[in-house]
């Protein structure tokens, strides 16, 4: 075998593998988020397919891909086709540069493989944001292209948000590009070593606490969820930018919308929670002297970072109520925005006096 | 100037609870405990009934006495008390005995009853009954539409012990609408 044909042959195994994950992800999380959303509101959440209603997801896929695909009359028939996939590539794409669990590197026939990451690209966060924003293409098009006020409505609102709140995203991130110098995801995980007290949400000198907090709900924003989930407002919007979208295309608006989910998941635990770095120094398994079987641990955590994020996110929904648009605005330009700048700035100054201290 | 010095005091709080989010951290210690005491109050509804009060009022059915004829004398007293005009009494002579009368034919609409419960009160031989049942849902309204031999039919699932007929209940009482057949027949 060639060597290009050996290192398509590994990245595509790895691609595979990680879309099977975030699809099975997606599919846990549907299940999970009406589960949850039950037993906070004494409910039981789904019950009648297979044992405690486990089932429920391949029962919705099932239903969602034999329902009959509607295209609307006057609709943009190419952009009301596209925009599904624009909305969920962008979302997948991202997860390319995700480090999964340890840096380490395998050689295959000469080949350096490194088998947690797809691509340990040097400007892995500028890649995710950059992608982040292109979703709201998808978005927005799908409102247009449907031919009905409520969509454009939605998609307007929607695009409107994203970019407010893609801005708060990406400043928050700034005071940890600044601590750990380096835009790499992984070289950003691998400096959160060590134990809790170095991740960057404690870490000194300037800990991302606040940074930590705007990120947190500029993603729930950007993910169009409760409480920022205007461009869904069903008592408004009927359903927003897809309310003309049935069968595979809604499919596709709803998994981009998890994966998105799970994708500010993953970036908030790999840069304020140490990625697949455990709360401690070194791990268990070297300790029992199972170095090599250490990766199990790594991703172990890294998977109970983001679920326990992803629960946040779960926990939100069943708490709070919708903000106004209005208020929408106002709190990610007039307070948001301001924390994030202040924050760069502090952040800048700590890590200046701390290195000139050295 | 005390006064002054509070407002400003709580002013400060004020500002503290909405930096921290304290409202909202309330609000999520609510929802949090309510899933680590997770008590659903779900009933699975087609799996689990809930159990019905003693003085339910279900599915309307007409009774019979223990010899399994019809109480019913057709008096139409339960048509007249229907607020809902659910009930149509066709009232007729039992044939060869002229002092008798009986529903001849006997309809209920049941889109249109709300279960009050009048026309069982106002039966003077307690020839109505309201039961248990209610999953009467179908698929053509049409069937809710019942005839006498459905109403009759409901009745005798519904309450398998039936009284004895009323002269019987008591003996030395005269009733309207009864044959007496202790008593001589009149002659001709």
């Amino acid at each position: 075998m060639t060597e290009f044909g050996l290192r398509l042959a590994i990245s595509l195994t790895q691609i595979a593998a990680v879309m099977v994950i975030v699809v099975v992800t997606v599919l846990i999380l549907t299940l999970a988020e009406r589960k949850v959303l039950g037993w906070m509101q004494d409910r039981m959440g789904p019950m009648e397919v297979g044992p405690y209603g486990i089932l429920q997801p391949f029962a919705d896929a099932i239903k969602l891909f034999f329902k009959e695909d509607i295209v609307p009359a006057g609709a943009s028939k190419f952009l009301f086709t596209m925009a599904p996939i624009l909305c969920l590539i962008p979302t997948f794409i991202g997860f390319a540069v995700i480090p999964w669990g340890p840096n380490w590197t395998f050689e295959i026939d000469g080949i350096s493989v490194k088998p947690f990451i797809i691509s340990d690209i040097n400007i892995g966060i500028l890649y995710i944001l950059a992608f982040a924003s292109l979703a709201a293409y998808g978005i927005i098009l799908g409102g247009w292209a449907s031919n009905s006020k409520y969509s454009l409505l939605g998609g307007l609102r929607s695009a409107a948000q994203i970019i407010s709140y893609e801005l708060n995203v990406g400043l928050s991130i700034v005071g940890v590009l600044i601590l750990a110098g380096s835009l790499s995801l992984v070289k950003i995980t691998d400096a959160q070593g060590g134990g809790f007290w170095n991740w960057y949400l404690f870490a000194l000198p300037a800990p991302q606490i606040f940074a930590f907090v705007v990120y947190v709900i500029s993603v729930v924003a950007e993910t169009n969820r409760v409480p920022f989930d205007l461009p869904e407002a069903e008592s408004e919007l009927v359903a927003g930018f897809f309310t003309e979208y049935s069968g595979l295309r809604f499919a596709y608006f709803f998994l981009a919308e998890y994966a998105n989910m799970m994708l500010v998941s993953c970036v908030a635990a790999a840069l304020f929670l140490g990625g697949w770095q455990a709360p401690y120094p070194g791990t268990i398994m070297e300790l029992l002297g199972l170095a090599s079987w250490s990766w199990i641990e790594s991703t172990m955590w890294f998977a109970v970072k983001t679920y326990s994020f992803l629960f946040l996110f779960f926990w939100l929904r069943a708490t709070l109520p919708r903000l106004r648009y209005d208020q929408l605005m106002r709190f990610g330009w007039k307070v948001m925005l301001p924390i994030a700048l202040g924050n760069i700035v502090v952040t800048s100054i700590a890590v200046f006096f701390y290195q000139q201290m050295k | 100037m005390a006064s002054t010095a509070t407002t400003k005091r709580l002013n400060l709080v004020e500002w503290f609870k909405t930096i921290t989010f304290y409202e909202i951290l309330v609000g999520m210690k609510a929802t949090l405990s309510h899933l680590l005491n997770y008590r659903p109050i779900t009933l699975q509804y087609p799996h689990e009934k809930r159990t019905l009060p003693d003085n339910y009022r279900g599915m309307l059915a007409l009774l019979r006495y223990d010899d399994g004829t019809e109480k019913c004398v057709g008096c139409d007293l339960c048509e007249a008390a229907c607020p809902s005009r659910v009930i149509r009494v066709v009232s007729a002579e039992v044939p060869g005995e002229p002092t008798k009368r009986y529903s001849k034919e006997y309809y209920m609409d049941m889109t249109r009853c709300l279960f009050c419960g009048m026309c069982v009160d106002a039966c003077p031989v307690d020839a109505l009954g309201m039961t248990r049942e209610f999953e009467w849902a179908v698929y053509d309204k049409r069937q809710l539409h019942l005839n006498k031999q459905q109403l009759l039919a409901i009745g005798d699932r519904s309450f398998p012990v039936r009284e004895k007929r009323l002269e019987l209940q008591h003996p030395n009482v005269a009733f309207f609408n009864v044959a007496f057949k202790h008593v001589p027949p009149k002659p001709d």
